[in-house]
């Protein structure tokens, strides 16, 4: 063998052990997710006997149909993406001005604001959880979907405010001199120029308020009573299966269900993610 | 004259979105502050009266209150997880980002899963799935091998390191994408004279390659930091869900102010537990942003 074929050799080795560590890697990390897949379509309900295997021998969609059959689980699909889609739009039709000017204006009182933002950024809300609902309560903002909608923008209309401003102030202002240079007025700038450049920022900026409201239980279940106003996360919370009660395949496929549209969303705006993430430079 | 019309535009164009946070945000932490210096609970709903620093010093010196515990065991979680996080995920990029490794797309939009699965779902699934001393896959394997079944999340240290591992599995992908991105913008050249000289793969990250990205894995080691410290959702899913609670007491700050307000409903005491975390927070946010500026 000569020197040329021997490296060539223990390249290939170097590579196939890598391949077999990263497929073991990526074995590993699947698991609790294969195993729910597995569960979900297995017609023997072995659970209990321990020759389980990974690839059931008769598959079944009985747990599926049980999802929508049994549970009003699309009642809660609707509850949600009323929630999630009044919330990302609220939440982008006052952020992005807002966004806007603290990243462009000058203007008295912005310093002390932003400030007082980044500070507030670290304040999780569930420490406020209590004051909010004794606060809203006399307000029959309890138990009302408008109630959920009002907490669910005002928390993300902070993290959209300085993620924006962030992205923002990134495009150089040259742009938009140029273009006034050309005479176009405030609001053309704006529109034709600015906002086109953010798309990005503007994107993630949506996709992660929706992730948050498809997400989040601890508030659906804590303000809301009754299961015809849960969403799908406090339906689901509701649905899980503990040591004593509940049907372990049945939560595996409606868990499923739930995640497949916010896997499908994720993987599409995947690439924007970090960048749109970070360049907003908000820590807390 | 221009410049008193500028402002009022600005804070015209802002003022929506600032008066939501005001009614969300700032309010309730101002409500927040004001119930702490009372004895509000659940027996003084509305005849509540002012007790001064009273919750304060209950969370802060009486030590059997729990809290220095929560803080300290928060502080605990906090750098085991960066600890292993950063590791894990410096180890894991270096490997991904070997010369002529072809097939690393796949791996790594692989390994991004775990992000994208919504994360309450994926903690339920590790608690049902995984860790469930009847039918978990854990306790299978447990079978498998002849071994007794565990009841994993009953005691304290298996439930912390339980946590430990659905929070890394979890947190991992996130920080795994910044480090995989902020070793491909190291300049190769540095590497190939390191080579000529005869540096070993651990000289060569000591010396070059971590110095090169501390700058940009910087933000996002910080937002962890902040996120871990804050973790909520795996501690109270995994062992503290109200009515199925597996014996484990690993409280950390937040699910500590949570259970005082919703379960035993100590409101006084919860808000002033939260007044304190939050102080502490702001502390520690404070310091952060100052070194940013400075460095």
């Amino acid at each position: 063998m000569t020197t040329r074929q021997r490296r060539r050799a223990r390249r290939g080795l170097a590579q196939l052990l890598l391949h077999l560590l990263f497929l073991a890697i990526c074995f590993a990390t699947l698991v609790p997710i294969l195993y729910a897949v597995s569960v979900s379509l297995n017609a023997d309900n072995s659970l209990l006997s321990s020759n389980f295997r990974f690839i059931p021998e008769r598959f079944t969609l009985h747990n599926y149909q049980a999802v929508f059959t049994q549970e009003p689980v699309m009642l809660w699909l609707g509850n949600t993406l009323l929630l999630a889609l009044s919330t990302v739009a609220i939440c982008l039709a006052v952020s992005v001005p807002a966004a806007y000017v603290f990243s462009r204006m000058r203007f008295r009182g912005r310093r002390p604001v932003l400030r007082l933002l980044i500070l507030l950024y670290s304040f999780p809300s569930v420490l406020s959880m209590f004051a909010i609902y004794r606060l809203l309560s006399p307000m029959g903002l309890v138990n009302s979907r408008l109630g959920l909608i009002l907490i669910y923008t005002g928390t993300m209309a902070e993290f959209g405010l300085l993620n924006m401003k962030g992205y923002f102030d990134t495009i150089p202002v040259e742009i938009e001199e140029a273009a006034a240079i050309d005479g176009a007025s405030r609001a053309q700038i704006v529109l034709r120029v600015v906002l086109p450049l953010a798309r990005p920022s503007i994107l993630v900026t949506a996709v992660q308020v929706l992730i948050y409201v498809w997400n989040e239980y601890l508030f659906a279940t804590t303000f809301m009573t009754g299961a015809e106003h849960y969403t799908l996360a406090a339906g689901l919370y509701s649905l899980q299966a503990t040591e004593i009660s509940g049907s372990w395949p049945v939560f595996a496929a409606a868990s499923l269900v739930v995640s497949l549209p916010i896997l499908v969303v994720f993987f599409a705006v995947q690439r924007h993610m970090t960048s749109g993430l970070t360049a907003g430079g908000v820590k807390g | 004259m221009k410049q008193r019309k500028m402002t009022f535009y600005s804070w015209l164009c802002s003022a929506p979105s600032l008066l939501l946070i005001l009614l969300i945000v700032v309010f309730p932490i101002l409500y927040t502050a004001y119930i702490s210096v009372t004895n509000m609970n659940v027996y003084h709903w509305f005849n509540f009266s002012f007790v001064g620093m009273e919750n304060y010093r209950d969370a802060l010196f009486v030590f059997d209150s729990g809290f220095l515990a929560a803080l300290g065991r928060t502080v605990v979680w906090t750098a085991l997880n960066m600890a292993l996080q950063l590791v894990l995920a410096f180890v894991l990029a270096s490997l991904l980002n070997i010369r002529e490794f072809r097939g690393r797309k796949l791996y790594k939009t692989i390994l991004m899963v775990p992000w994208a699965i919504p994360g309450y779902v994926s903690i339920l699934l590790w608690k049902t799935g995984m860790f469930n001393s009847q039918f978990g896959l854990l306790n299978q394997w447990m079978e498998g091998l002849g071994l007794q079944a565990v009841r994993w999340l009953a005691n304290d240290v298996s439930a912390f390191l339980c946590c430990t591992v659905v929070n890394l599995w979890l947190a991992l992908p996130f920080m795994l994408m910044i480090m995989d991105g902020a070793l491909q913008a190291v300049d190769k050249s540095f590497y190939e004279s390191a080579i000529l000289d005869g540096a070993t793969w651990l000289q060569r990250a000591v010396h070059i390659t971590i110095p090169e990205i501390r700058g940009i894995i910087g933000p996002a080691v910080l937002i962890t930091l902040f996120t871990t410290f804050k973790q909520f959702d795996v501690i109270y899913l995994l062992t503290q869900q109200a009515g199925a609670r597996t014996g484990a007491n690993i409280h950390t700050i937040l699910t500590y102010a949570y259970e005082n307000a919703f379960i035993t409903n100590n409101y006084g005491y919860s808000s002033a537990v939260s007044m304190i975390i939050f102080a502490v927070l702001v502390l520690f946010s404070t310091a952060v942003n100052r070194r940013k500026k400075e460095g």
